[in-house]
């Protein structure tokens, strides 16, 4: 199916937000180079105590989103699940400008960003978590991108395309795995110190991916299934909201999990983490019942599940509960301090300043941006088949024209 | 090679922070970004509760876990240097890894919110890359070593002031402000403590008397349980850290 043949209503809306979102991308990059270049890094509020801050956790929220895309698209390109088809090209749109957001905040926060361009390469530390996480996310950005040009060109399921597709999840395995070993390996953290954690960065990487599918499928049509595509429709009709379930149940346990050896364990660096940090504040409680357990429970009936209404909710509640707890995760393993001091009886406090904050922004609006750049040049609704019921044959047509 | 190592008696340390100021001034840093600090803290409570003190230079771990972390090897130890850890400000790129990584909080990242009021890089603003411009600066500048005024958008830390203890007659086994051959050569925070709870020495020289400090007063390492093995040791009561208790 090419562009031209889908019904594209929508086009207006895509092209206000590209407009509206690169204004705002602009503006808030503006505002952030000024404060850097006028004040340093003294625009943002970490510090000795608390290095890492709201930027580092808005990268970790979206390049985690951009591995949970991918993961959801790897469901159709790796493990031969065709119903997802038609949802894997915006897909991998989705986790190639998520990922793209996620660096872009990440380079406004380090002190030397162009350094790092031939510091890291020509200095080859792999004995560094952060390498390999570089590394990883470079190769799953590159693959990412080569296979949404295929897809593009229309070749979906020659054998270079898939081995492509598996390459990318592969690539995405080892990039959210290091990411998530970059806090998991550090004894020096107890809050982190984890060696399962990338489980936990896996599924709340899928859980946030499926969440920004859904709630970008449904800007693109304006929450109206019946504009969308057969195949697409039928997707948000039962397999991807299953799978919003299901991951959402995953993620629940997993929390569970974490919350509960959290609260039992003497540690302090663990226990009062918990106990005075995150329980401690209503964010996260949003996080935890608004953000987790309430999609759960709205998407557990098949009649609630299948609502656009419902599924739309659903998603904002994980997109905004996930972004808290990404926050809460970063700067939860600094605040206890190493050394109880004079200076630090208590935990130590952190708010993000207005410069993180409009970092932050900016990185949204990055991503609104790049959505409606993409819905303008590309149709991210096409798929290799038709409808769901002949996609043996379109699968077959679109191999012999590749 | 030696390997310079550092020992601290907190039965002789009252707390004073003149080893805090002469780094401070020594090493051009800002006030409060405390390549050496001495921290207070509460152990214990009424009627039984204690007042301790810990002085905290770089511990130049024998096995440092920030080394290891660090993506652009910047932060490197050199053997050759008595295995000190330095930092190659050319290299940082500011990611602060390094940061997170220290178990002992020692790494600085001073390009941020002035710690102390007034803001001295307000004050006297930084040129050519440099943070600030504090009057009567160092001659001693070494990019590659992290030795100097820190420049903007990197981590610093302390060098057990290498720029002196590099100078220092090859083979001896301490370093000792009471020696006027040698005094010049001594860390500046070793050679203003006043009440002589620093000494600085070769941790590989049987015959220094930090060694002999070690083995006789029961030295023992900060935190050795992470691994680290740090070049620093404290003798005497006290050399330990509390665990974290919120206040209540």
């Amino acid at each position: 199916m090419s562009a031209d043949t889908i019904d594209r209503n929508n086009t207006g809306l895509m092209t206000g937000m590209l407009v509206v979102g690169a204004v705002i991308a602009i503006v808030t990059f503006a505002i952030v180079a000024f404060a850097l270049v006028t004040q340093g890094h003294a625009a943002f509020n970490m510090d000795a105590n608390v290095a890492w801050g709201l930027p580092i956790a808005t990268y970790v929220y979206f390049a985690l989103m951009s591995s949970g895309l991918t993961l959801v698209a790897a469901l159709a390109m790796v493990f031969g699940f065709k119903q997802y088809y038609p949802l894997i090209k915006r897909a991998i749109w989705l986790a190639i400008i998520t990922l793209v957001a996620g660096l872009a905040v990440l380079a406004m926060e380090l002190g030397h960003t162009f350094r790092m361009l031939w510091a890291i390469p020509l200095n080859l530390q792999i004995e560094s978590a952060m390498f390999w996480m570089g590394v990883f996310y470079l190769l799953d950005l590159i693959f990412m991108a080569w296979k949404f040009q295929m897809m593009e060109r229309g070749d979906w399921t020659s054998r270079l395309s898939r081995q492509v597709g598996v390459a990318s999840f592969i690539a995405v395995l080892l990039a959210a795995g290091t990411l998530a070993l970059v806090f998991g390996m550090m004894s020096m953290r107890p809050f982190w110190f984890d060696p399962t954690l990338p489980v936990w960065f896996y599924a709340t990487a899928a859980f946030s991916g499926v969440a920004a599918l859904v709630f970008f499928t449904y800007l693109s049509y304006g929450m109206n299934r019946s504009r969308m595509p057969e195949g697409l429709r039928m997707d948000l009709e039962g397999p991807l909201p299953k799978l919003f379930l299901a991951l959402a149940g995953i993620t629940l346990v997993l929390f569970l999990s974490r919350l509960t050896t959290g609260l039992y364990a003497n540690a302090p660096e663990v226990n009062v983490v918990w106990s005075d940090y995150l329980l401690a504040s209503g964010w996260f409680h949003f996080a935890m019942w608004g953000g987790i357990l309430l999609p759960f429970v709205l998407l557990l009936g098949r009649g609630m599940r299948n609502a656009p209404g419902v599924q739309m909710l659903a998603a904002i509640l994980v997109l905004v509960g996930i972004f808290i707890e990404r926050i809460y995760f970063v700067v939860g393993g600094q605040v206890v301090p190493l050394f109880k001091g004079t200076w630090e009886r208590g935990l130590v406090e952190y708010a993000p300043s207005s410069t993180e904050w409009v970092l932050t922004v900016m990185g949204i609006a990055l991503v609104f941006a790049l959505y409606g750049l993409g819905e303008r040049l590309f149709n991210l609704s096409d798929s290799p088949m038709v409808t769901a019921g002949d996609e043996a044959a379109s699968g077959r047509q679109a191999t012999a024209s590749s | 090679m030696a390997k310079w190592g550092m020992v601290i008696d907190l039965d002789k340390c009252t707390g004073c922070q003149a080893c805090t100021t002469a780094c401070g001034m020594e090493n051009d840093t800002l006030p409060g970004e405390n390549w050496q600090d001495v921290l207070f803290y509460t152990e214990g409570e009424y009627p039984s509760g204690q007042m301790k003190w810990l002085p905290r230079p770089c511990m130049q771990c024998e096995d440092p876990s920030c080394v290891h972390v660090c993506p652009t090897r910047a932060t490197y130890k050199d053997p050759d240097a008595g295995g000190i850890v330095f930092i190659d400000w050319d290299k940082c790129i500011g990611c602060k890894y390094c940061m997170i990584a220290c178990p002992y909080g020692v790494r600085f990242f001073a390009d941020e919110a002035p710690l102390v009021e007034p803001d001295l890089k307000e004050i006297f603003p930084g040129s050519g890359g440099q943070l600030w411009d504090p009057p009567g600066q160092s001659p001693d500048q070494d990019r590659k070593r992290g030795i100097g005024v820190q420049p903007k958008g990197v981590v610093s830390k302390c060098t057990f002031c290498y720029h002196r203890v590099s100078k220092a007659p090859e083979g001896v086994p301490d370093l000792d402000e009471d020696d006027p051959e040698l005094v010049d050569y001594v860390p500046a925070c070793v050679r203003t403590c006043p009440p002589k709870a620093r000494f600085f020495g070769d941790l590989d020289n049987p015959e220094s008397n930090v060694n002999k400090l070690i083995a006789n007063k029961n030295g023992i390492r900060l935190k050795d349980h992470t691994g680290n093995r740090p070049q620093v040791c404290y003798l005497g009561a006290g050399a330990g850290i509390p665990a974290f208790q919120p206040k209540s």
